[in-house]
Parts: C-alpha cells; sequence; structure tokens
C-alpha cells in the first residue's frame, strides 16, 4: 500500500521529555485523516517533523514517498503546511505574500494570477486582500494559513489545527472547504482537539496522548472499538410477539430483552439505518411505536475513556 | 483550483531557472519588507545627515576653506556610520523572522536554508549598495559646492564599493549573531559591545604601542601613517578595513607610493620648557600593499562571518 504519510519509529526529546513516543503513522493517500489529541500531545511537534522544520531523535518518516530530511526544499513542492496559529510579515499585503509564495512554488505569473484570486475569495478574504496582513484580526491571519497552504494545488495539505480562532461561521467553511479539497484526490492530514471536527468531516483518525498512538483506524471503526454493541431502546404500544419474532430475525440483531411496552434492541452494526430497518420491522408486524433511543459511542465516548484512562494510569 | 501540472514539472526540470526564481522570491520578499520598515527610511536620512556634516564642518571650523578636487573620492564614512548603517541594515534581518514565527511559513515553501540566507543576504547588499549610493551622490554633488571642482570621478565606483566591503564586515557578524542568538536585542547588545570596545581599544593600544600592524586585523580604522606622494604632498593614511575604499583610491592615484609609520613619544624631548613629541619611524608599506591587505582581510572576517551564520542556520531546528 502507498501512504501519503508513513513514519517509523517517529520519536522526538526535549531534554527528559518525550514530546513523540515511537510513533508510527500510516496515512493513506485519498484520505482526510483526522490526528487527535489533547493540548501538549506531540501533534505539532510530529507536523513539525513531517516538514522537516524539526531533527526526529530517532526514527523516521515518509512523505509522499520520499524519506523526509531536514531542509529537502523540493520534497515540499507538492505539499501545503498550514502551521498552528500561522504568522506572516506584517509589512506585506496578502496578495503579495501569496504571489511571492507562488514563486517559490516555482508557479508562472499566469498560474498565480489565476490561482491567488479564486484561492482569497475561497477562503473569504475578498475585498481585504489589498490590507497589509499588520492590519489582520487572528482569525484573518488564520484564512491567509488556509489560502497558502493551497497555492500549489498540493497532492498532501497538511493543516494544524486549521478552525482554531475562528468563528462559528468560519469553523464551518473551513470544514466544507477541507472536505471540498479532498475532494480532488489528494490527501489531508489535520491536527485537532476538537472530536466533533474530526468526527465530521474525516474518514480516518489517529488518537495520540503524550506522543503514542491510542488508536489508529476509520472514524467508524475508532468509534466502535471501546464501547461494546450499541443498543436501540424502544417503548412500543402493542407488543405482541409478533413484533418480537420479527425483529430477532433481523441479521444485526444480536440480543434483545422485553419487559411490559420496553423492548431493548442490542445491535452488532453502527451503521445509522439500522434504526431505521429495526422500526420498520416493527411497524411491519403491527407494532405502534410510542417511544425510540439509541446510545451509540461517539468518538467522544472513545477519547474520553482512552485519555482519561491514560491519565489515571 | 486546477492549474496546469505539467508546466510545472517542465521547468522544475530546468533546475537553475527554478531555483534563480525562488531565490529572487525570497529578494523581494525581503526588499519589501526592509524597505516598508521606517528604519529604511531612517538609514537614508543618516546617509544625508552624515554627508552633511562632513561638508559643513569645513565652514564650521575654518575661516579658509582649502580647495580639494579629491574630496569626492577620498570621502570614506567613518567607523561609527559604518556600523550604524550596518546595524539599522541586518540587525533583525534573521532574528525577527523567529522572534515573529514567520519563519515557520517561509521555510515550509519549496526554497532551501540556504536560498533563504543567500537571499537576505544579497537584499542587505541592494539596501547597503541603495544607501551608500546616495550618501555617495550626494556629497560628490556636496563637495562640488564646497571644495570646488572635482577631478578623478571615475573613481567613485572604488570607493563606494570598498566602503560596502567596510560595512558589510558589520553585516555579516549581524546577520550570524541574529541566526544564532534568534533575539535582535541581544543581537544588538553584542555587536554593539564588540564595535565599542575595538572602538575605544585599538586607539589606546594605538598609542601606547604605536602603529602595530596588528591593529589591521581587527575591523577598525587600524595603524594611522603618512603617505608622501611623489610631489610630496602628505596625506594621513588609516591602514585598517574601515578606510578599505579610500586607500584603494589612493593606491590608484599614487601607484607604488609609501607610507611611512611613525611611533610618537609624548616624553621625549625637552626643548627649554616645552616638550615637544619625538617622532620615530618604524616601518613602511607601499599604499598597494596597504590596500590590498584590507581587503583580504576584509574579505576574511565576511566569508568566516557568513559561513558561521549559514551553518547555524542550516542546523537550527525551528521551535517557533
Ligand atoms: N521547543 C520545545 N522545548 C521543550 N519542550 C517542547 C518544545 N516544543 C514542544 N515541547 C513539549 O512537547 C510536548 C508536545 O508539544 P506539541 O506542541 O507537539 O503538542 P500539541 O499536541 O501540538 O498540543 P496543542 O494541542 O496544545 O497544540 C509538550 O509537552 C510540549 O511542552
Ligand atoms: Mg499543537
Amino acid at each position: 500500500m502507498d501512504y501519503a504519510i508513513e513514519t517509523d519509529s517517529l520519536t522526538k526529546n526535549y531534554g527528559g521529555l518525550i514530546a513523540v513516543n515511537n510513533l508510527n503513522l500510516k496515512v493513506q493517500k485519498n484520505s482526510i485523516h483526522g490526528f487527535l489529541g489533547p493540548n501538549g500531545a506531540g501533534k505539532t511537534t510530529t507536523l513539525k517533523m513531517l516538514m522537516g522544520l524539526l531533527k526526529p531523535s530517532k526514527g523516521s518518516a515518509k512523505v509522499l514517498g520520499r524519506e523526509v530530511h531536514v531542509d529537502d526544499a523540493n520534497s515540499r513542492l507538492k505539499i501545503g503546511y498550514m502551521p498552528e496559529l500561522p504568522k506572516f510579515p506584517k509589512h506585506l499585503k496578502c496578495i503579495e505574500l501569496l504571489d511571492i509564495y507562488g514563486k517559490m512554488y516555482n508557479m508562472t505569473k499566469q498560474q498565480r494570477a489565476e490561482q491567488i484570486p479564486k484561492l482569497i475569495n475561497l477562503v473569504g478574504l475578498k475585498g481585504r486582500e489589498k490590507d497589509y496582513i499588520g492590519k489582520y484580526s487572528k482569525g484573518m491571519q488564520q484564512r491567509i494559513g488556509i489560502a497558502q497552504a493551497l497555492l500549489n494545488n498540493p497532492e498532501l495539505v497538511i493543516l494544524d489545527e486549521p478552525s482554531i480562532g475562528l468563528d462559528p461561521v468560519g469553523m464551518v467553511e473551513v470544514r466544507e472547504l477541507i472536505k471540498e479539497i479532498a475532494k480532488d484526490g489528494r490527501t489531508v492530514f489535520l491536527s485537532s482537539h476538537l472530536l466533533f471536527e474530526v468526527e465530521q468531516i474525516c474518514d480516518h483518525v489517529t488518537i495520540i496522548n503524550k506522543g503514542s498512538v491510542l488508536a489508529s483506524d476509520t472514524v467508524q471503526t475508532v468509534s466502535s472499538m471501546f464501547i461494546g454493541p450499541a443498543l436501540i431502546h424502544l417503548e412500543i404500544a402493542n407488543l405482541t410477539n409478533d413484533v418480537i419474532f420479527a425483529v430477532e430475525k433481523l441479521p444485526f440483531v444480536k440480543k434483545i430483552y422485553h419487559e411490559g411496552i420496553k423492548l431493548t434492541v442490542q445491535v452488532t452494526s453502527h451503521d445509522a439505518d439500522v434504526k431505521v430497518k429495526v422500526s420498520k420491522e416493527i411497524t411491519n408486524a403491527g407494532g405502534v411505536i410510542v417511544g425510540m433511543s439509541q446510545k451509540t459511542s461517539t468518538l467522544e465516548d472513545v477519547f474520553i475513556q482512552l485519555i482519561g484512562g491514560a491519565r489515571t494510569q | 483550483m486546477k492549474y496546469d501540472n505539467e508546466q510545472q514539472t517542465q521547468e522544475s526540470s530546468r533546475g537553475s531557472v527554478s531555483w534563480f526564481r525562488r531565490f529572487m522570491a525570497v529578494v523581494h520578499y525581503e526588499m519589501l519588507w526592509n524597505i516598508r520598515k521606517k528604519k529604511f527610511i531612517g538609514v537614508i536620512a543618516f546617509a544625508f545627515l552624515i554627508s552633511s556634516i562632513g561638508l559643513v564642518l569645513p565652514f564650521i571650523l575654518g575661516d579658509v576653506i582649502p580647495q580639494n578636487a579629491h574630496f569626492a573620492i577620498t570621502y570614506g564614512a567613518d567607523s561609527l556610520s559604518l556600523f550604524l548603517f550596518a546595524l539599522v541594515i541586518a540587525m533583525n534581518s534573521m532574528s525577527s523572522e523567529f522572534e515573529s514565527g514567520t519563519i515557520v511559513p517561509l521555510l515550509t515553501k519549496p526554497v532551501s536554508r540556504t536560498t533563504v540566507f543567500l537571499g537576505k543576504l544579497f537584499a542587505a547588499f541592494i539596501v547597503l549598495l541603495i544607501s551608500f549610493t546616495v550618501l555617495f551622490t550626494y556629497t560628490t554633488v556636496g563637495s562640488i559646492f564646497v571644495f570646488g571642482a572635482q577631478s578623478d570621478l571615475g573613481l567613485l565606483p572604488v570607493v563606494l564599493f570598498g566602503n560596502i566591503i567596510s560595512a558589510f564586515i558589520w553585516v555579516s557578524m549581524l546577520l550570524a549573531m541574529g541566526t544564532i542568538t534568534k533575539n535582535t536585542i541581544l543581537t544588538v547588545i553584542i555587536a554593539a559591545g564588540l564595535f565599542i570596545s575595538l572602538f575605544m581599544a585599538l586607539p589606546i593600544v594605538s598609542v601606547l604601542s604605536g602603529p602595530s600592524t596588528a591593529l589591521n586585523y581587527f575591523p577598525g580604522t587600524g595603524a594611522t601613517g603618512t603617505l608622501i606622494t611623489a610631489d610630496n604632498s602628505e596625506f594621513s593614511v588609516n591602514a585598517g578595513t574601515d578606510s578599505l575604499g579610500v586607500n584603494m583610491v589612493y593606491a590608484l592615484l599614487y601607484p607604488g607610493q609609501n607610507v611611512n609609520f611613525f611611533k610618537t613619544d609624548i616624553w621625549s624631548i625637552q626643548i627649554g620648557d616645552q616638550t615637544l613629541p619625538a617622532m620615530e619611524l618604524l616601518y613602511t608599506e607601499s599604499i598597494g600593499f596597504i590596500a590590498l591587505r584590507g581587503l583580504v582581510i576584509a574579505l576574511a572576517y565576511i566569508v568566516v562571518f557568513l559561513l558561521i551564520g549559514w551553518l547555524a542556520f542550516k542546523k537550527t531546528q525551528i521551535n517557533e
């Protein structure tokens, strides 16, 4: 399998502190991969090693099939990187900065003339692009950060906490934008400590704490990994045996319990359509559903379990 | 959001063109940054100021202003000005990238650290060139009014070049310190400390031990001697790196002429009630040799400082 990012025992020590500990990370091409962890987990340190800003204490990394070395300029031609809380020179106008960065990406004048206005529009800075960056708000600088990471039409986009510091509308816009970016066959690797963000936009997730990976898989698998099977609680006005048999016959139903009008169905699948199928069967068997609720585990449950577990250890 | 990727691949195969474009992008980045800092206007204003002082001083001091047809081509910026120009141009070129955190987006572009370093260096050179061109043009025009018609103006580029080299010792030292400390204030303190110690210590050594040739190996004015031309005019000559431009002009104007270095013994001769300083000839060097040695020493400093700065920049971890 060809990965966009692959690390092998990647480690970074700061004196006695192990910021990143034997990290083995695999990011599939053409995926949106979330890098989730609490403050100080080692996310930024990892991303900086991937970008050649920091030298690993041990281990190695491959990005887009190429071994990462500190300061390998050409390897960065196909990567877009947005630093955490990026800062740009105050004395430059946004449009000048993007033009200069474009030249660094070896883009022709024509390519820059096409790409830059599009990006300025995309990140919602239209009308302000000729202002000095010194006059920009924090969120606006963050938006330049996103624009400059997409400048070179990169194969791989690495974003360090892209929605931090944005207003709620901005956050939603950025999430939509990230989904959009990934559509053209690109890979997006983004760090975050916002669970719902990762759950909403990512298909894969790696959870990291204290420099070590706790879980890494598809968002769905990770979500269902630690909490047992999901339970559907139902209240049925006329709970007949017909209804019970009908539900029992469904392939994904593991067990059912009933008491009075209450029916609890334990299912093996976390698909959203499970609920629909169950309620359809009940209605077809003549049952009248008066109440229904489902307890499925979320990424948040998993996260709190994992991190909480690690903290009390 | 798509553009023609083929074009990009085609161009990157032409490596040198691609490198040059990226290099020029760094220069452009740095120049815009430099020119818009208020300090740039300060540098130009400072150039006018020190030149004006040089031109107006004869009026303040003297009754008769001697006509001097070589004033313009033998005008060199003084040690302090050379240092101040360098300071203003180079003190935060490196360090402020780290202090403001702008180094992170910069170094994650496809430009190598070497390219960034060279770009910043080249931009510093351009700014210094502009400042000194302003300074020397203004001085030349002014000197025509003050000292009469000027001759041999074709040597102006030589004095300009020499002064740029002199100032570049400090520019490269500041770039190296800025990269190592990543801190502007610390860089200024270290550079100013070094400048002031040399500026004060060397003249004291010179008085105590005479104009030793060892003085010429430190950045500064160096040993002071007297150039005697074929027609027996005398000029005071500083053999150090700071006077490189003027010495190169002298070497071209008076090829093969010698500079005598005297030790002055302030306590030695007693004539009646008066004590007169005694002059003892220590050694003689040709003006051509002095200019060449100054150039080699200055370039050696520049190369060493730049190597230190470049290696430090290559090795540094970006924790910002
Ligand atoms: N330059 C440094 N010197 C010493 N320790 C550092 C340095 N940079 C980071 N660390 C430490 O490394 C650990 C990981 O930091 P890192 O910035 O990678 O975390 P993070 O996951 O990005 O956190 P956040 O969500 O707060 O951004 C932290 O304990 C931090 O204190
Ligand atoms: Mg971080």
